[in-house]
């Protein structure tokens, strides 16, 4: 007996070991975790980057703070994010594009106060922000009339949103102009496919379905046959996020279903198949697609580089054609002027020296000189010159940047969204010069396609409770709209529409509205109305 | 020395004539009630407005509210209907393969042959279903997978065969691959309870003129049956529990309305928003109806003349 309590005695020490050096810190030192997203971009180590030790450097050791990133993958952070907050684990900076996620959290009063740490310790986080911007992140809790400051939402230095890309290449093989309209871009979808431009499988019109947000992709053809004169301001709000019931959407989802049984489009869109969707993008199969506005020349994934590589002188050019009869206007949205949410989330064991060394680091993060540095790392490694007014030129392409010096502006210096450097004149500069010189005209004409005709993407400043309990089971039910509108037969598209469009509202949708429209009444929305009187 | 105080010495005793046994014990006892007892507790969440920062204590009590909100959603039929439905098509086509194969592995008379082919049949149950579900998409997709492509270029059909893009096909294909990934795995339980046969069985079997399918029929069945009721009776246990990753890897948005299960729909409905009392509150009700059905499968079974689980 006595053999067997002093073995486990051994074994309970032994184990206690173990856990002893994750407790031990340095006299003074705290420990500040911060969540980094991680894109899998090759040879990137997000929790060992170049721009960690930068942090650590300059504002780590300085204020007795050891810095350490966590890295969460992109594309899943809302996931990974609602399990860390459940569990009690999330790091002690979390970022999220998930907005419901931060208002459950503000709920369960699960997030610091923001007011005083940033009287306090946040001059440089209030001036980069604003009054305006920090707004966005206020929400009366308490009840008491006031609304407090829950998170920081970041600028969002470049708003465009909307690239629609078309082949020039093909426009000029068929002798045709670039579409302007409707009817003429349907020409050249039709055309395209008579003449399999892009051989056998030749697809004019691809777009996708995205399980998060199935209709994300096609309302921006969709809302061009939005009719106008008979949507109010009111409606406009209220059936925000579900365009697909505002009068004349019908007829958009038809002209898709007739594309769709000429064979004009991707069949297989409402597959999720991201990489056939990718190599068919790479290899030119495709006449026309719909992303952001940079997304044909990015660095990280070029998409223009590799069609050219398969197919020569084929060639991507921003089309504007999604032209709203009822305004006469090319209608493009834009997103509001927040991005990311950052939060410093709170449980009972959270310490208030944490939030305090959280408020200093994205404080120090605010002045421009680190944002700078943040941003755009290393003179002669991740660019090779700069413009007379300070803007770095000849950005290397991230296989370009040796490993210890791989970064990612964006994800690290997450209170900016865009490149930052100081005007909004040097931003948009800046914005051209960070892509490869052949393709910046390009860019430059699709980002200004994507400011034509903009209008502000519509929010509420209040939460919208329905959207929390409603929102993903109302997505599930577009994404089945979208697949059943648009390939089902042509007889039966007027019977289906309206059904699925019934069953939409059963899932939630209507308490959504009624919601949204209620917010709209009394008067916590932002947006625009594209159908307001000028 | 009265009879009680002998019977607790006897208990005593007898642990400690055989502690190296109760040790060993110990390891599976504790992770019993760490990781599936203590848990337990957490079920209370499914009858609260939980709030996670808080705690489930903290957290406001609102009996069965969580219950009615979930099942008075549109999906949440649909779901629990295709639940039942592929499980069951799954118990129809999956459960008598393993024990063919069993069986028919038991006759390969080459060791090497047998080997080879237990270790190909076992392969598929250790790749994720991430990995199948490209399989399957590369094999089955209309227009670019292996199989519409060859046929439509032979001429064998004019329009593709609608293995994930229609109803009653995708519940098919969702079965067959099932069967596929686990039918290797699922022989090796009946392979050892063939093993446990006594050979002399075989053998008067032999001697009174069997041929091998009478062998197989009158020997090797009745002797792996107790074997065979024990793992029907947990499967129909299981009727109501959905594994999340295949549903939802193998299904798509054009057959949402088939593929759509208790899983994928606790995950919109709770995971994704951070409603976890509703999650619990679905799991909860999967636990009772499955609990039911063991019970209810395992009385059958007794009440036919079998074993039972308990």
């Amino acid at each position: 007996m006595k053999k067997t309590l002093s073995l486990i005695m051994a074994l309970v020490m032994l184990l206690s070991m173990i856990s002893i050096p994750a407790f031990a810190e340095e006299e003074g030192w705290i420990t500040l975790r911060v969540e980094a997203y991680d894109r899998s971009i090759a040879g990137f180590n997000v929790e060992d980057c170049w721009q960690l030790k930068y942090a650590q450097e300059h504002f780590g050791n300085p204020n007795k703070i050891k810095l350490q990133f966590v890295a969460v993958p992109r594309w899943t952070e809302g996931d990974v994010l609602t399990t860390q907050l459940g569990g009690g684990t999330a790091p002690d900076i979390c970022m999220t594009y998930n907005g419901g996620l931060v208002n459950e959290y503000i709920t369960y009063e699960g997030l610091w106060k923001l007011d005083d740490l940033l009287d306090q310790y946040g001059p440089n986080i209030k001036a980069f922000l604003g009054d305006e911007l920090l707004k966005f992140g206020q929400q009366d809790q308490d009840g008491d009339g006031v609304k407090e400051q829950w998170f920081l939402p970041a600028r969002r230095l470049d708003v465009s949103n909307v690239g629609n890309f078309i082949r020039k290449d093909w426009l000029d093989k068929l002798e045709m102009e670039e579409p302007t309209d409707i009817a003429s871009f349907t020409e050249y979808l039709r055309a395209a496919k008579a003449a399999n431009l892009g051989g056998e499988r030749t697809i004019p019109m691809q777009f996708d379905l995205y399980e998060s947000d199935p209709l994300y992709n096609v309302v921006r053809f969709i809302d061009a046959f939005i009719d106008f004169n008979q949507v109010t301001a009111e409606d406009w709000y209220a059936y925000s996020g579900l365009h697909e019931m505002l009068p004349g959407s019908k007829e958009g989802y038809r002209w898709l279903n007739t594309l769709f049984h000429e064979g004009l489009l991707y069949e297989n869109f409402d597959i999720n198949d991201d990489q056939a969707t990718d190599s068919a993008l790479m290899n030119g199969y495709f006449g026309f697609f719909s992303m952001q506005p940079d997304q044909p020349w990015r660095t990280d994934k070029n998409y223009q580089k590799e069609m050219e590589k398969a197919v020569e002188g084929a060639w991507w050019t921003s089309v504007n054609c999604f032209k709203n009869e009822s305004l006469g206007k090319h209608l493009h949205d834009v997103y509001a002027a927040n991005g990311l949410s950052v939060i410093l989330p709170k449980t009972k064991d959270s310490k208030e020296e944490v939030a305090i060394a959280a408020i200093k680091y994205i404080d120090w993060m605010c002045q421009p000189e680190n944002m700078f540095a943040l941003q755009n790392g290393v003179e002669g490694i991740n660019y090779l010159a700069v413009t007379a007014d300070g803007i770095p030129t000849q950005v290397q392409s991230a296989d370009a940047v040796p490993d210890e010096h791989k970064m990612h502006a964006g994800d690290i210096c997450f209170i900016a969204n865009g490149l930052y450097y100081g005007s909004d004149e040097k931003n948009a500069a800046a914005k051209a010069l960070a892509f490869d010189e052949k393709y910046q005209p390009e860019l430059v004409a699709s980002v200004a396609d994507a400011y034509t005709d903009a209008w502000t993407q519509v929010s509420f400043s209040i939460p919208i409770q329905a959207s929390t309990d409603y929102g993903a089971m109302v997505k599930s039910k577009q994404g089945e709209f979208l697949s059943k509108v648009v390939t089902c037969d042509p007889a039966e598209f007027d019977a289906i529409y309206d059904a699925a469009i019934q069953d939409t509202l059963n899932t939630g949708a209507s308490e959504i509205i009624e919601e949204q429209r209620a917010a709209y009444q009394a008067g916590e929305f932002r947006g625009t109305f594209p159908g307001a009187a000028e | 020395m009265t009879d009680l105080r002998r019977a607790r010495r006897g208990v005593m005793y007898s642990i400690l004539q055989n502690w190296r046994l109760y040790v060993m014990l110990l390891l599976p006892v504790a992770f019993y009630i760490i990781f599936c007892y203590k848990p337990m507790i957490g079920v209370g969440i499914a009858f609260t407005k939980y709030n996670p920062v808080k705690g489930m204590w903290a957290s406001r009590w609102v009996g069965f509210d969580n219950f009615k909100f979930v099942m008075k959603m549109p999906d949440f039929p649909v779901a629990l209907g295709n639940t039942l439905l592929l499980n069951f098509m799954g118990l129809i086509a999956g459960f008598p393969v393993p024990i063919i194969l069993a069986i028919m592995l038991n006759e390969v008379r080459s060791i090497k042959v047998k080997k080879l082919s237990q270790t190909l049949l076992y392969l598929p149950h250790f790749l994720s279903w991430v990995i199948i579900g490209g399989m399957v998409l590369q094999i089955f997709a209309p227009t670019t997978g292996v199989v519409n492509a060859t046929l439509l270029k032979w001429g064998w059909i004019d329009q593709n065969v609608p293995f994930l893009t229609e109803g009653w096909p995708w519940r098919i294909t969702y079965t067959l691959v099932g069967v596929w990934q686990s039918m290797g795995w699922g022989t090796i339980l009946y392979l050892s309870a063939i093993t446990g046969i006594n050979m002399e069985l075989f053998e008067a079997a032999k001697i009174d003129g069997a041929n091998k399918l009478q062998q197989i029929w009158h020997v090797t069945l009745p002797g792996i049956r107790s074997t065979i009721v024990v793992l029907l009776i947990l499967n129909v246990g299981q009727m109501m529990n959905i594994s999340f990753d295949r549903p939802y890897i193998m299904g798509n948005t054009r057959v949402q309305n088939y593929c759509d299960v208790l899983s994928t729909f606790v995950y919109r409905a709770g995971i994704t928003n951070s409603k976890f009392d509703r999650a619990t509150a679905i799991g909860l009700f999967q636990s009772v109806v499955g609990l039911i059905m063991v019970g209810t499968a395992n009385f059958v079974t007794k009440r036919l003349g079998e074993d039972g689980i308990w």
